[in-house]
């Protein structure tokens, strides 16, 4: 422990911490523009400047570790002088008029610390050799001109999500932000992740979308959890009116820790699908608006005369109050098939293996963060479940490797030791077949004939998972595995000769939840006569919608408009994963509650409302002991 | 003791720091009760005192040799010079003119907009002043308030008026310090 004085005050920290968070520890707060949490601190842009009694010149703070006896001072007229100095050295380097700046008005960091410092004026008016706009990308503009090169954005791109598309070239006054080796930046290695959007103290990254929409203290807030993935990603909704404004990250989220990916964060503000506004009966071919007393009066009747032959599908986007809402009213209803629109991909094995096991064995996302090797296989987690890619390839520039086991165009191709193309459906077999190498690799050559792969990479492939200490084995759940189960214990089997931490992907929001409560079963509508499908605010392909075109009779809660809708007897509206609130069970196990952060439509319920006024209809009972629901299945994922 | 003569003129501006000035409404009544307002844009006067004022206000920044004599005229003949306004403070909007070239923004005003004939040419007389660079006030002459905003609320003129004319330098600070 070191002891020091700061401001007069006496404090007693750990080694190695630097006077900046040693300041803050003790209420002291010192301006900052190149610092971030989450960052490694860089000392670029002098804000941050202390004296320290005996030192010959002021010091970075950010980076200065503490020394037993240091005498620090924050506030002196030395320090403030050096503050406005330095402040006034940013403004004259580029395009700070506020005027016309999105960011102006209480989301410019530049601004507030000029704020802060009572500057009325730049004491050295600006002369800047003006840079190209960059507005190549679909979702983020860079303005160079507005840059304070303080670097967060490349520390974050490289630090944070393992990308490492961003850089500076040049140097001096011509130093700029660039993509890749000067690329425009929607044709860079850019993934759409916006890390550095909400990570830039000034308006140099900005958002198209949320552009001019709202400052900080115009906008509500609202934070809940992200509903892309199985993840789960902490985030902040900013709302105005009633309007999505801008998604962002949630900085102290224990899961992502801040981080989001472009489905989550960009996605959501491009949604021109039309809603479902009223419900809507069949009546001589044409679907016509009609109330709910009415709509689920047609369905109470259907679901009567089709009697043992009806079948209930479940959006696994749906949270886990809707879902135990409509397993009850359907199976009141006597339905006793249940299958999911996702289909048991690698969430049904999941469960399965944990309730043979009789106990949870599964780890937790956060075991990628100390692991030195992974192994993936089943997914291209660069596509889906990007987060936990970003958790994997900052990893790397420590040394730590990575095979993936999936296309030769895998988004890991640029950072993966090896990508092992096996052909599509004989992944199983050759997991089978790695499993063998591991223990005895004279027979690598013929495997690698097998399979078509270059015997000298699956060899180097099989040397680095048997020389990882901390190895972590991924199992993906997109790929079309013709037995999934197989292709599940195939992946474990690897992971427990390893002694390696596991885990699947499992699937969307809530693929584990609707496994747990056994709804996630594989569409197979044969000899159905009716089905009730709810939808939420899911996007169907169309080899998905193709599979009901037989089924004589639909009933459809939706929130959105499809072919579906279009062709079903009765549809009734829902809200969308924004309008809604509830709880969900992300892939480490983790029930997660999401809130509401817009209002929807008048006439449109909830899912668990609507299944609730079908109960009510009906009169069927509802009991609201969805935990129990949960916790009666094994848990996959130890706590 | 006389009370303190203040004047006031605008240069590459829009006016409209000199009405959100008027926006302090009755308060101007408190305002003439404690100084002597000589040269506005607005009253009868146009040129502040040859003998001098005490407190000098320009708004707008400087667009042309014309707006440098009366940034000129106006520093020499008061004890305070006041920069009102963004376009004053730093240049402003105007000074978005300065990413072009001169040639460039004359033949886009005088030529190519679309309400100009054939017959639109570049105004050449000598008795018009030379466009130069858009500068804030202080890059001519040296500046001793500066009140940024745009325009600066009228409660920030009304406190800055009001710290003048009871012989205080303002200053600005918290709140009332405001730039976008």
């Amino acid at each position: 422990m070191v002891n020091l004085t700061i401001d007069g005050k006496n404090i007693e920290v750990k080694a190695g911490t630097t006077v900046l968070n040693a300041a803050r520890a003790a209420g002291i707060e010192i301006p900052t523009l190149c610092d971030h949490p989450q960052l490694t601190p860089y000392g670029g842009c002098r804000l941050c400047l202390v004296e320290v009694e005996g030192a010959r010149t002021l010091q970075p703070s950010c980076t200065l570790p503490v020394n037993n006896e240091m005498k620090v001072h924050t506030d002196t007229q030395k320090v403030r002088d050096a503050r406005k100095f330095v402040l006034s050295m940013i403004f004259s380097e580029r395009n700070h008029f506020c005027p016309y700046c999105q960011v102006s008005g209480g989301d410019c960091e530049l601004q507030n610390a000029a704020y802060a410092e009572d500057m009325t004026h730049w004491p050295l008016q600006p002369n800047w050799k003006p840079f190209p706009v960059d507005a190549s990308h679909p979702f983020i503009i860079m303005e160079n001109n507005r840059c304070i090169l303080c670097r967060r954005c490349v520390r974050a791109c490289g630090e944070l999500v393992g990308n490492y598309t961003l850089g500076f070239e040049e140097r001096g006054a011509e130093s700029a932000l660039v993509a890749d080796l000067g690329l425009p930046l929607g044709e860079s290695s850019c993934v759409g992740c916006g890390t550095c959007v909400q990570i830039c103290p000034t308006g140099a990254l900005i958002d198209r979308w949320s552009a001019y929409q709202g400052k900080e203290t115009e906008v509500d807030s609202t934070k809940t959890i992200c509903q892309g993935c199985s993840i789960g990603c902490g985030l902040d909704v900013l709302t105005r009116d009633n309007r999505l404004v801008r998604i962002e990250g949630n900085w102290d989220d224990p899961i992502s820790g801040g981080l989001l990916c472009e489905v989550g964060r960009f996605n959501p503000m491009d949604d021109n699908r039309e809603r479902v506004l009223t419900p809507m009966l069949k009546k001589d071919g044409s679907s016509k608006a009609a109330t709910w007393d009415d709509a689920l009066a047609a369905v109470k009747e259907q679901l009567k005369s089709a009697k043992g032959k009806a079948a209930a599908v479940v959006s696994t986007r749906l949270s886990v109050e809707a879902m135990d809402a409509f397993k009850q009213v359907c199976q009141a209803a006597g339905i006793e098939k249940f299958f999911s629109t996702e289909g048991s991909m690698i969430t049904g094995p999941a469960t399965k293996a944990a309730s043979l096991l009789g106990k949870p064995f599964e780890t937790k996302l956060d075991a990628l963060n100390y692991a030195d090797t992974y192994l993936v296989v089943g997914e291209d987690i660069t596509k889906d479940h990007q987060v936990m890619s970003f958790f994997m390839k900052r990893r790397l520039p420590d040394g730590a490797k990575l095979i993936h086991i999936g296309k030769a165009e895998s988004g890991f191709k640029n950072f993966a030791d090896a990508v092992l193309s096996v052909p599509a459906g004989k992944e199983t077999a050759f997991l089978g077949d790695l499993k063998g190498l591991l223990s005895n690799d004279s027979a690598v050559e013929k495997v690698a004939g097998t399979y078509g792969l270059d015997a000298a990479l699956l060899a180097e492939s099989v040397k680095i998972l048997k020389a990882g200490e901390k190895p972590a084995v991924i199992m993906g759940s997109r790929y079309d595995f013709s037995d999934e189960i197989a292709a599940y214990n195939a992946a474990l089997n690897i992971a427990n000769d390893l002694k390696a931490t596991f885990i699947s992907t499992k699937g969307n929001i809530n693929s584990l939840a609707a496994a747990q409560m056994d709804l996630d079963n594989t569409v197979d509508l044969s000899g159905v006569e009716l089905v009730v499908l709810a939808a939420g605010d899911e996007v169907f392909t169309q080899q998905f919608m193709g599979k009901f075109e037989k089924v004589p009779t639909m009933v459809v809660f939706s929130s959105y408009v499809s072919p579906l809708t279009a062709s079903a007897d009765v549809v009734l509206p829902v809200t969308n994963w924004l309008e809604q609130a509830g709880h969900f069970l992300n892939l480490d196990g983790r029930l997660l509650s999401a809130k509401a952060a817009l209002t929807a439509p008048e006439g449109i319920y909830s899912n668990a409302d609507a299944f609730a006024k079908l109960a009510e209809s009906m009169d069927v009972k509802l009991s609201s002991a969805w935990e129990s629901a949960l916790n009666a299945a094994t848990a996959v994922v130890v706590d | 003791m006389a009370k303190p003569k203040v004047a006031s003129d605008w240069l590459a501006g829009c006016a409209g720091c000199h009405m959100s000035l008027l926006d302090i409404d009755e308060r101007i009544a408190q305002l003439v009760e404690l100084v002597d307002l000589r040269a506005t844009p607005i009253t009868d006067l146009k040129e502040p005192d040859k003998d001098g004022v005490t407190v000098g206000i320009l708004e707008g920044g400087i667009n042309n040799t014309y707006n440098e004599e009366v940034a000129k005229k106006m520093r020499s003949r008061c004890k305070i010079l006041v920069a009102l306004g963004d376009c004053a403070v730093f240049g402003g909007v105007p000074a978005m003119r300065n990413f072009f070239t001169l040639e460039d923004s004359l033949n886009r005003a005088y030529i190519e907009t679309p309400s100009t004939d054939a017959s639109g040419k570049v105004p050449s007389s000598p008795e018009l002043a030379v466009p130069t660079r858009v500068r804030a006030i202080h890059e001519v002459v040296p500046v001793d308030v500066f009140i940024p905003g745009c325009p600066p609320d009228a409660d920030i003129i009304f406190f800055a008026l009001s710290e003048l004319a009871q012989g205080r330098i303002p200053k600005l600070e918290h709140k009332n310090l405001m730039w976008n």
